[in-house]
């Protein structure tokens, strides 16, 4: 590979702590968050972002195509979304 | 919802399309929905209202994520920063005590 395509962005490794908090108040308003439970949900995030994403790549990967495209992600969605119910 | 989406386009390893990128966005909203949803059922069930670590660990266990050969700590070693595992995981400090108490 050239080293142009190989330039990686960096990634914040960052939790958005705020962000999860407000999203769960304004879903569940009576519901209250322990502490620290919104590292692990983070975590639970950063699993299935993976999981669709290395899904998503496989389907592109089977399609000969270069690039990700829409379907693919559609159909690594409703396999990955039903793998991760409670 | 940036972060995520931008640590999706990070795994892939692959370029990807705008479009796609919405469709993640769509699928990280259905599963926040799901989540809340779960851990609602599961602190419900044992009777509490607040949500607490171990709703998290069934959650994972549920989903296949946590298994008898991977456990939730191993997991929090590998993908979370260090000031964040210092706070989840239990370890001996100085002075005989541990933090986080179990």
């Amino acid at each position: 590979m050239a080293p142009s395509t190989t330039v990686t962005r960096r990634v914040k490794r960052k939790a958005p702590r705020a962000f999860l908090k407000r999203t769960l108040k304004q879903k569940k308003p009576h519901l209250g968050l322990g502490r620290c439970c919104d590292l692990l949900i983070h975590l639970n995030c950063l699993l299935f972002i993976q999981r669709l994403a290395e899904e998503s790549r496989t389907n592109a990967c089977e399609s000969k195509s270069r690039v990700i495209k829409k379907d693919h992600v559609l159909a690594a969605g409703k396999v990955i979304l039903k793998k991760s119910r409670g | 919802l940036s972060p995520y989406v931008k640590f999706f386009s990070f795994c892939t390893k692959m370029p990807v399309e705008k479009t796609a990128l919405e469709i993640v966005e769509k699928c990280l909203d259905k599963y926040f929905q799901h989540l809340c949803n779960d851990l609602e059922v599961f602190a419900s069930h044992a009777g509490r209202k607040i949500v607490k670590p171990e709703d998290l660990l069934l959650l994972m266990r549920r989903q296949g994520l946590v298994t008898d050969q991977v456990s939730q700590h191993v997991l929090v070693e590998r993908y979370l920063p260090l000031e964040y595992r210092q706070q989840l995981i239990p370890c001996a400090f100085s002075g005989n005590s541990v933090f986080p108490a179990q």
